[in-house]
């Protein structure tokens, strides 16, 4: 590898990275918050694809996608957490299979309304065209989610240590039940939470969909990265996401190209490493039992 | 008709519900109940018409294979629907169930078209792994099964040990062998383009590997040299890694096997990286750039050379008037899955006619296979008596812009394309 692919590749791994990284966020936030291992996350990031497909199919605004997406998915979270995980809170398991009820049914719906085909969508203009980096054309539309993922990580960053809802997330993922003896509207929250976790999953859906496609089935895929990465970084915290991603990111580009047999079990082996050396992840906290 | 598929739905829908109850028997007996009864009207019974002729399609209708299953369903229907849905003066039935991209769930409804629908045909798969997976409770069952896409070459050749899979008797295939799309375009690169060099990219799984290697083998044998090899694990989400790495070696022509959602990541990757500014080009098995890729892609897709034995495009009287039914019907442009699955019909309705309708002497029912020959919107179409596979004529095709349009227009042929079968 010369040093200008070698440079090459390093972009191509860190806007990988940074890709997982907005769709690892809203996993991290809402396991953090509410225990919950939210198995629909990737039908919510499947959703906000097809919902790009239609606002650019409809009016040509990607721009347009990519606000309107995350809002209709997180509100759509703000009904399914009353009306569904409220109904098992406390137990767990009950919830978590319950989101892969609720995957099942969000991407057969999907099907029904859009289709089975697979599909794709332009690059937005203004972002659609190439730069010289080392000598090559590198697409500008790659940056752009570097540092669209890096802006999201420091807008996500000040609201948890500088707001209000911020204190009482940290608070809730700390103790929730204490939280709520003091008097917070604990039901509020965890919707609240349920709702931008699964905007965080649209709004990662409306950004990978240029590049990634769309497509019956990339709700799993991507559940599998999402959930890899969390595990990684450490489950239930912000920079533990962003740890993970801006380490799997890089590793499963390099890994292709580098170990391109062994590119599929690689990130498996990084996760299976890091679970033995820290069974919390790279920035996990030790829970406590409750 | 409108009861017929009113019926389809209804089996579909149940299909579906059994999928989120898996473990209920009681909802898979249910599921099963429907699609098995006869047509209430569409088998209006009269003096002269034989017993139910049922047909299992196993075709994927769920994952990332839904739309080729839908496809192909499509083109069984409209072929019916234009028989009156009578083959050799028997009604159909035509039973679907979804193979959902898993071998486990494709065995277990093979299982089911033998045990207890008692189909007298079955037909469809698209995963090569699937097919591979069934062969052998086919070959015991005494099953005829025409494969309608899948193409890995083992399932129609003689292998050591039958590994991975082997051909069998009762299997024919309507659609290709690997080697068909994969070997010509290596030879006629070599022998009638003059490429010197080439790299292959190529999807990660044994039918990639397969296309890659038959390609490799036509094109040295011609006496080109292959500069090296790169592989992508099937649904890569992120083709950029590959196809900066292909812009970093100097071989310009490259071979590629692609298909669907990753085809469609592979030509954009391409693209942005300023592939074709640079010198490069894009050649492949004609999966590279179907009609599902190339709507998608569009003029992104300009120039890509591939090969497969149908496109769109072609121009001949069979493939006219299908092209036309398929539109009229579903207003849609027919795919390459849609014509395999016509062609598995009529090469049934043929030998069918040939044995008056009669699929109790498997024998003779084979020995008609093996006889029919049509004119097929691909072309000639008949099967090889030794392996069962098609004996058919490759394109050579090129995607060009017309009037604003990018399509696959036919450059060259290689004539009569034959399995080697071993």
């Amino acid at each position: 590898m010369t040093p200008e692919t070698a440079v090459v590749q390093a972009l191509n791994g860190i806007s990988f990275g940074a890709l997982l990284f907005i769709l690892a966020a809203g996993l991290s936030l809402i396991f953090g918050m509410m225990d919950v291992v939210n198995l629909a996350h990737g039908a919510f990031y499947m959703l906000g694809a097809y919902v790009t497909l239609t606002v650019v199919q409809r009016t040509g605004q990607f721009w347009l996608a990519l606000i309107l997406a995350p809002l209709l998915i997180g509100g759509l979270g703000l009904v399914i957490e009353p009306l569904l995980l409220r109904q098992l809170r406390g137990r767990h398991l009950d919830q978590v299979l319950l989101t892969i009820g609720v995957s099942l049914v969000i991407a057969d719906l999907i099907g029904l309304t859009w289709g089975r085909e697979i599909r794709s969508i332009p690059f937005p203009s203004g972002l659609d065209h190439a730069i010289a980096i080392m000598g090559g054309d590198y697409p500008v539309y790659r940056l752009f989610v570097i540092g669209f993922g890096v802006g999201l990580a420091v807008v996500l960053a000040v609201v948890h240590q500088r707001t209000r809802i911020g204190a009482l997330i940290r608070a809730g993922v700390d103790d929730a039940p204490m939280l709520a003896a003091l008097g917070v509207d604990i039901d509020r929250l965890f919707a609240i939470t349920f709702a931008v976790g699964a905007g965080l999953a649209g709004l990662a859906g409306v950004i990978a969909a240029p590049v990634f496609g769309i497509y019956p089935g990339m709700d799993v895929d991507y559940l599998i990265y999402s959930l890899v990465v969390v595990v990684v970084g450490g489950l239930g915290t912000l920079s533990g996401a962003v740890a993970g991603a801006g380490l799997i990111g890089p590793a499963d580009t390099f890994g292709k190209v580098l170990v391109p047999q062994f590119a599929l079990a690689l990130i498996f082996a990084i996760m299976a490493l890091v679970l033995l050396v820290k069974p919390t992840g790279l920035l996990g906290r030790v829970r406590i039992a409750r | 008709m409108y009861e017929n598929k009113g019926l389809e739905r209804r089996s579909y829908r149940l299909t579906r519900r059994r999928f989120l109850a898996a473990s209920s028997a009681a909802a898979a007996i249910a599921a099963c109940g429907p699609a098995a009864t006869p047509l209430p009207s569409g088998a209006t019974p009269t003096a002269t018409l034989g017993p139910t002729l049922k047909i299992g399609q196993l075709l994927p209708f769920t994952k990332v294979y839904a739309e080729l299953g839908n496809s192909m369903k499509r083109s069984t229907d409209l072929y019916l629907k234009l028989k009156g849905n009578k083959l050799a003066n028997r009604p159909v039935t035509v039973i679907y169930e979804d193979e959902a991209n898993d071998p486990a769930v494709g065995t277990q409804k093979t299982q089911k078209f033998i045990d207890s629908d008692r189909v007298d045909l079955m037909m469809g798969i698209v995963a090569t792994p699937i097919a591979y997976a069934v062969r052998n409770a086919i070959d015991a069952a005494k099953l005829i099964f025409i494969e309608t896409n899948a193409g890995g070459n083992a399932l129609t050749r003689t292998t050591t040990d039958c590994k991975p899979s082997c051909k069998s008797k009762y299997i024919f295939r309507s659609s290709f062998s690997s080697y068909q799309i994969s070997y010509p375009i290596g030879d006629y690169f070599a022998t009638k383009r003059g490429v010197k060099e080439v790299f292959t990219f190529v999807s990660d799984y044994g039918f990639g590997n397969e296309s890659a290697a038959d390609f490799t083998s036509g094109f040295t044998k011609g006496g080109g040299k292959i500069t090296g090899g790169l592989k992508a694990p099937l649904g890569s989400a992120d083709f950029l890694p590959f196809v900066t790495t292909i812009k970093g070696q100097q071989t310009k022509d490259i071979y590629s096997f692609f298909s669907g959602t990753d085809a469609i990541n592979y030509i954009k990757a391409w693209t942005q990286l300023g592939m074709p500014a640079a010198g490069y080009k894009m050649n492949g098995a004609g999966f590279l750039t179907e009609q599902d890729v190339l709507k998608e892609v569009k003029e992104q897709a300009n120039g890509a050379t591939t090969s497969l034995f149908w496109a769109v495009t072609l121009d001949n009287a069979e493939n006219k008037a299908f092209v036309d039914a398929y539109q009229k019907e579903y207003n849609l442009l027919p795919d390459v899955f849609a014509v395999q699955a016509w062609d598995g019909m009529q090469a049934v309705d043929l030998a069918l006619q040939a044995v008056r309708g009669d699929t109790s002497n498997k024998d003779a029912l084979i020995a008609a296979l093996e006889g029919v020959k049509f004119k097929s919107p691909r072309g000639d179409f008949e099967f090889d008596k030794e392996t069962h596979n098609p004996i058919q004529d490759m394109y050579i095709r090129e995607v060009k812009v017309q009037g604003g349009q990018a399509v696959n227009t036919i450059v060259d042929k290689v004539a009569r394309v034959i399995d080697p079968g071993k």
